[in-house]
């Protein structure tokens, strides 16, 4: 205990320059064995230190105190400290020992997982992600955790704020898969589809030697939301990895064959579909997407019908679209122009549909706005693109690599030109 | 007098609470939500500035900011205001979870928060009148009996718009339906906005309203082109 008591005054006293915090980073890092054989008592010294200017020295007695076993009683006590820390710590002191924060605030995540109370770690893990990352480009281990909480609470927007920040830099594969997903399937519960594929399409098309849990359940979500967006499953494309290529489809075969039975653009036969593997839907928990889809199969019926027709009485709509009478295919009708989803007047007067294409001329200056952003944005890609292809072009691996693959030229072939001139 | 002086001893103590781990096995409430009061002001100030389309936004951070204090905020938040927040952005999703994580006897005890509801189960099964009627079947309180009031004045709004760009010709009867009027008003309303009526079938003629897009290019408009050049001849 001698030792600690020691050690806080170290801290107390180390903590005013970036000299002083280095030279205290060092003897933190020899005390750990020390700290963490007296992990259950160290309560009281956090007491004695401030967080947001002994930043480090906090850190280090926090991340020993978490490693060892926390009571019942004592847990909320945990949780209240780590939020006041993660709020008022330094960002640089941080810096300089991410592994412990990281240690701290996974501790943080599972006691907020065991108590029940998900929501009370939304606001500090997100305070957390934002000290922790070096830029908001930077995709940490922490990134997965704060969504994880967000699904569990049912704060799905909350997740938006962390999600919209585009990712360059990811330095654990397992990071980069377990975000992917958790995005996926907070987009889904937003209903934002589009965004949901991108995320979804990440984990499957993600270089891996084998095959993995997540990928697995990204696949399974990834052909429902495409059946929901687009109607069809797209193909692998040519950058997946071998290993998801050749298995992917043996592990997730009722899903391929809804999609099959989907293409077919009959409702029964994918309502049996569905109603054979309803329990292999239910225990994966999909079952509510997989209602979605089969209720997107009415709207893409009346979809195919615009390629086809120019006007159409209600009545045949009904037929087609296997609906009950003229009157709900009014209504699907205009749900779907509600939507946006197809350009359409109805005639009451005819009992007839007209339909439209689309009036977007791209003219006007709000269409130009959108054009022009998003042309900035593919700049700023290519930018990025290029300095990282110079990036690679310089590393020593990559030369050595290439180096050795070069075959060597004969010497005939640099006189090529020369030989001409004779 | 005698109990006054206990609390405010006892308030300066809570910060230390805080700071050490008191264990508070049994009691439901965390020692900061037994002493403070919650401070509600940034959602009364969007109320009174009538910035109805912010409050969702701020009562999301505020419920945040307090549960990761620990507080047991459930008995005293405005529920009925967050979740009409969510209706009048129209995002009906963040509605529907809202409504799953509220405590059954809080959603058994006001009555105020179901009826919000309704106006949102409403909007997301499409019935489109039924949200008239769920306005009108409640007795709002003062605190959100203006909000109800602009969402209502909106939705009509939304459903002529609606209306506009999807018929060319429809009933009398269906009109007031979606309008939620007596198809006199409807009529009304319709003719007002140069709408036709054709009495003899009782349809009415839509008339779509002219929308000028705006086309004129600024000069900044030439620097960012010459940009682009650039960029693609690099």
């Amino acid at each position: 205990m001698e030792s600690v008591e020691v050690l806080v005054a170290h801290i107390q006293g180390l903590s005013r320059s970036p000299d002083e915090v280095s030279h205290l980073h060092s003897l933190l890092k020899q005390s750990e064995d020390a700290l963490r054989s007296h992990a259950s008592r160290l309560a009281p010294f956090l007491s004695q230190l401030d967080p947001s200017i002994h930043t480090l020295g906090y850190l280090f007695l926090l991340e020993a105190y978490s490693s060892g076993s926390i009571s019942g009683e004592e847990a909320s006590g945990f949780l209240l400290t780590v939020v006041e820390f993660i709020n008022s710590c330094s960002a640089e002191q941080i810096q300089l020992a991410p592994e412990k924060f990281i240690s701290v605030c996974k501790s943080f995540k599972d006691q907020v997982m065991q108590l029940g109370v998900p929501m009370q770690g939304i606001a500090p893990l997100w305070m957390a992600v934002r000290k922790l990352q070096t830029s908001t480009e930077q995709l940490t281990t922490l990134h997965s955790d704060y969504l994880l909480l967000c699904l569990l609470a049912k704060c799905y927007k909350a997740g938006l704020s962390i999600l919209d920040d585009d990712i360059f830099e990811v330095d654990h594969p397992r990071d980069h898969f377990l975000y992917c997903y958790y995005g996926g399937m907070i987009n889904i519960g937003l209903k934002r589809f589009e965004k949901a594929l991108a995320c979804l399409h990440n984990v499957v098309t993600a270089p891996m030697t084998t095959l993995n849990a997540i990928c697995v359940e990204a696949y399974k979500k990834y052909i429902l939301v495409s059946l929901i967006l687009n109607g069809q499953v797209p193909s692998f494309p040519k950058y997946t990895s071998s290993a998801a290529h050749r298995n992917l489809k043996n592990y997730t075969q009722p899903y391929v064959d809804l999609a099959n039975f989907y293409a077919s653009g009959k409702f029964s036969e994918l309502e049996a579909c569905i109603q054979t593997n309803q329990e292999k839907f239910l225990s994966d928990s999909n079952l509510g997407l997989v209602k979605q889809v089969l209720s997107s199969l009415y709207k893409r019926n009346i979809q195919r019908l615009t390629q086809t027709y120019l006007t159409l009485s209600l009545q045949d709509i009904a037929n087609v679209a296997q609906l009950n009478n003229p009157k709900e295919a009014e209504m699907h009708v205009l749900q779907m122009i509600q939507d946006g989803e197809i350009f359409a007047t109805i005639n009451q007067k005819d009992g007839m549909v007209s339909f439209h294409e689309d009036p977007e001329q791209y003219k006007s200056c709000r269409m130009t706005e959108h054009i022009d952003f998003s042309i900035q944005r593919l700049m700023a890609l290519s930018k990025k693109l290029s300095s990282l292809d110079d990036n690679l072009s310089c590393d020593p691996q990559y030369l050595s690599k290439v180096g050795k693959e070069r075959q060597k030229f004969d010497f005939d072939e640099f006189d090529s030109v020369s030989h001409k001139f004779m | 007098m005698e109990e006054l002086s206990v609390h405010s001893r006892e308030e300066k103590n809570v910060e230390e609470i805080a700071r050490r781990f008191v264990p508070y096995g049994g009691r439901k409430k965390s020692p900061l939500g037994f002493y403070l009061a919650m401070d509600l002001s940034p959602i009364q100030k969007d109320l009174a500035s009538k910035c109805y389309s912010a409050v969702a936004d701020t009562c999301d951070d505020l419920m945040l900011k307090l549960a990761s204090r620990g507080i047991r905020y459930q008995d005293e938040w405005p529920f009925a205001i967050h979740l009409l927040g969510h209706v009048f952005a129209n995002d009906l999703n963040s509605a529907r979870f809202l409504w799953k994580s509220i405590p059954l006897e809080i959603k058994e005890s006001r009555p105020e928060i179901v009826a919000v509801w309704k106006i949102g189960q409403c909007l997301w099964t499409r019935d489109y009148a039924g949200v008239y009627d769920a306005i009108r079947g409640f007795d709002w309180s003062a605190e959100i009996t203006a909000m109800v009031v602009a969402f209502s004045e909106n939705y009509t709004k939304k459903m002529f718009q609606m209306l506009n760009s999807a018929y060319s010709t429809i009933s009398v009867t269906d009109v007031a339906h979606f309008l939620g009027m007596s198809e006199d008003r409807a009529i009304d309303y319709a003719l007002q906005h140069g709408w036709k009526l054709d009495s003899s079938c009782k349809m009415v003629i839509v008339k779509k309203p002219k929308t000028v897009t705006e086309r004129k290019l600024d000069p900044s408009k030439l620097q960012r082109l010459t940009e682009y050049v650039f960029h693609l001849e690099h």
